[in-house]
């Protein structure tokens, strides 16, 4: 856990100093507004990759019933909503430079937020069931559910209408429309964010194991 | 529920066909039991569509016949229907699990059916009630709204597809809350998100069936989410309902 923090930390620098110094501004965006990319989709793709983990984890619990697979998901679930909602900001951001309002009601937009509105109900749900192997086993439907019914959100919902955002990384011609310097800072700012959602569900995970041993002691 | 009432609603329960017989027959069971008991008691299916009589005339008294402009007439009003049966739904679709927890059934229902049956058969009586519903809100709106739907056979089967999409989803729904605190502020605030991808692409389609044409993409995708929603719930039914 001590390694992957401090080789993080550099890396995670020099990935900052890249994104601001290294590739020029993407052409077709005012002044140095494209440089979000480097922040605002990799803040989307690990609030994903941090829901399908929380997954991973529930699919875990409900064939084994270990309390520490509930203790992940619960924890990649409010990892995934904080990058969601950092996500979101940086996107509203982005949006204020370029389409001249924070909030637009662009499908992309909503259907971002009614992610976070979706596994912040899965915080609720938690929150309203006392039993403790009852909460994990009802959490752990929940998630499933919800990661089936996700891509509707992402996927379809945005494109049944129509959408100002600009082409996603994931596109209809298969391509990545980057140039190379671009390219490097762009896949080099995913690994680091998936990174430090890994040491960061280190921590959650440290933190409920302490708590469980807390409440067993009385 | 009263006292006096529990003890046919357990003999009810306890009348269920057993592992012998078919899946459908048993869930079907299941279905008609829930029928059994709410028509028994009738408060709560009239409280349903009361909602929606008081909810039509709200937004008539807003609106009006005339206080929309033409061109965004067709757009609000599907919005506003759609809202009217989300919350309709949400009033009464979540009662079929809680009142098996407040009668004391749920126990018995555990033991003699599966929990896919018992998920499978209140998803009917749901998707009955669900279209029970629709039959009376929207011919209820189009009359005291004075909007028109050009393809009516279009709103009819959206109705149908994205009312048992909205159903599998609530009584899935319903079978997790059923045992929380706050469960109806509660449904409501889990059930919206998942519902949102369904219910925006049942407004796009009604739009369009309003307008004449065939709503065939947003079709698609209730058709898509149906089936994502039926597999999901058959899958992890006993994780929701179990003890």
């Amino acid at each position: 856990m001590k390694t992957l923090k401090i080789l993080l930390l550099p890396y995670m620098a020099a990935i900052i100093v890249g994104a601001f110094l290294w590739p020029a501004p993407a052409q077709g965006f005012i002044g140095e507004s494209s440089r979000i990319v480097f922040f605002h989709v990799p803040c989307a793709w690990t609030s994903a990759l941090a829901f399908l983990v929380a997954a991973a984890y529930s699919v875990a619990y409900l064939a084994r019933r270990y309390p520490a697979h509930d203790d992940m998901a619960a924890g990649a679930v409010r990892l995934g909503l904080l990058f969601a909602v950092l996500a979101l900001v940086t996107g509203a951001l982005f949006a204020k430079i370029m389409w001249g309002a924070y909030w637009n009601w662009d499908p992309r937009e909503s259907s971002f937020l009614l992610l976070i509105f979706l596994y912040a109900a899965y915080l609720f749900l938690r929150a309203a069931v006392e039993d403790p192997e009852r909460r994990a086993r009802m959490s752990a439907a929940y998630a499933l559910f919800a990661a089936v019914l996700m891509p509707f959100l992402f996927f379809v919902a945005p494109r049944v209408t129509a959408s100002l955002h600009p082409q996603t990384v994931i596109n209809r011609q298969g391509k990545i429309l980057m140039d190379a310097p671009t390219k490097a800072v762009f896949f080099g700012a995913l690994i680091a964010f998936s990174w430090l959602f890994v040491w960061m569900l280190g921590l959650e995970a440290r933190a409920a194991r302490l708590a469980r041993r807390d409440r067993a002691r009385g | 529920m009263d006292g006096n009432n529990s003890a046919p609603l357990s003999s009810s329960v306890s009348r269920l066909p057993t592992s012998g017989s078919s899946a459908l027959a048993r869930a079907w069971a299941v279905c008609a039991k829930d029928a059994a008991q709410e028509l028994r008691r009738r408060i709560a299916i009239a409280s349903i569509f009361f909602f929606a009589a008081t909810a039509v005339t709200l937004v008539s008294f807003g609106i009006g016949p005339f206080g929309l402009p033409a061109e965004a007439r067709d757009r609000v009003c599907s919005a506003l229907l759609w809202i009217i049966l989300f919350f309709c739904a949400a009033t009464g679709l979540p009662r079929a699990f809680v009142r098996e927890e407040e009668t004391g059934t749920a126990y018995a229902l555990r033991k003699v059916v599966p929990a896919s049956l018992t998920l499978a058969g209140k998803t009917l009586f749901n998707y009955l009630l669900f279209l029970a519903i629709a039959a009376v809100t929207v011919p209820a709106f189009s009359i005291l709204l004075e909007w028109r739907v050009e393809s009516p056979g279009s709103l009819a089967a959206l109705l149908v597809l994205a009312g048992y999409g909205l159903s599998v989803v609530s009584t899935f729904l319903a079978a997790l809350v059923a045992r929380a605190s706050q469960k109806n502020v509660l449904f409501v605030v889990i059930s919206f998100p998942l519902l949102l991808p369904l219910l925006l692409s049942a407004i796009v389609a009604t739009v369009e069936a309003a307008g004449g044409s065939m709503p065939s993409t947003p079709l698609r995708v209730v058709v898509a989410y149906d089936g994502a929603a039926t597999c999901a719930g058959y899958l992890l039914a006993s994780a929701a309902w179990e003890d």
